[in-house]
């Protein structure tokens, strides 16, 4: 394990071990640790910036709320993204969030952002089914079996809809993808 | 397209592929336009997808999460300031 992860990992322990006894400062610690990682991938599911610091903080609010559940066993990664996953699920029913995120951060030249602002679209426009594994596996790395665990789904059903959604990206990206050639 | 060459190029898309299955699906390829149209769109799209930049977490996104937390009756432990001799730049004398 690289040092910085290890040093993580020993920082994630301390943390949960605190939270678990009744310390609540010990929240800060964990959002050192895992705000931004939630920050993003919430910012993927619901595409704006506002709704994505709502989730997250609401994520560590769930995290304090059910600390007697807590354990230092490595599974919290896995339990805090299922925790911002689920809240997401339940903004997306609420609003049904349909605008282009305003606020994104785009780099490159015109031709580029204006694939990357299509991809944007085009991956908040596909079913959640669908979104989940790309956001997780493709955008935010997380390997197939602890997605399928944020999932709880099988590491083949997650390949499945993997597999699936890349190429319900390619029909809702179109001609878009003829630009990069 | 069968079967095993959609499940191939699910594959080949994500680069999941070895090198000597590479090659192989790569030279049917050669002989089958819509396998090779298939291979192409969908590798395309996963390397756009990956290439997508990470949404900024921004120091104002960091403190309004802390608010918005604060604001529900809970303090985080926040950030310990950088120390006082790293945030100025002091000229060096002599």
């Amino acid at each position: 394990m690289p040092n910085d992860e290890l040093q993580d990992s020993l920082a994630e322990k301390r943390w949960l071990t605190a939270l678990a006894k009744g310390d609540t400062s010990a929240l800060g610690g964990l959002y050192e640790l895992y705000g931004e990682r939630i920050f993003r991938y919430t910012f993927r599911m619901l595409g704006n910036r506002s709704d994505a610091e709502d989730a997250t903080a609401e994520t560590f609010l769930r995290v304090l709320r059910r600390a007697s559940e807590l354990r230092a066993d490595g599974a919290f990664r896995t339990w805090i993204f299922r925790i911002a996953r689920n809240l997401c699920i339940d903004k997306l029913r609420q609003h049904k969030l349909l605008e282009l995120p305003a606020d994104a951060h785009y780099s490159g030249g015109e031709e580029r952002s204006t694939l990357r602002i299509t991809v944007q679209q085009a991956l908040k426009d596909l079913p959640t089914e669908y979104r989940d594994p790309l956001v997780l596996c493709d955008l935010e790395d997380m390997p197939a079996r602890e997605a399928a665990e944020v999932l709880k789904i099988s590491v083949p059903a997650l390949k499945s809809r993997l597999y699936r959604g890349r190429r319900a990206l390619r029909d809702k990206l179109g001609g878009t993808l003829e630009m990069r050639k | 397209m069968t079967e095993t060459y959609k499940k191939l190029v699910d594959l080949y898309a994500g680069h999941e592929l070895t090198d000597e299955l590479n090659a192989e699906l790569e030279s049917a390829s050669l002989a089958d336009p819509e396998l090779a149209a298939d291979m192409a769109s969908l590798r395309l799209t996963v390397d756009a997808l990956k290439s997508t930049p990470e949404p900024e977490f921004t120091e104002e996104s960091y403190q309004r999460i802390l608010m918005k937390v604060y604001a529900r009756g809970v303090e985080m432990q926040q950030r310990s300031p950088d120390p006082a001799h790293l945030q100025y730049y002091l000229p060096i004398q002599g």
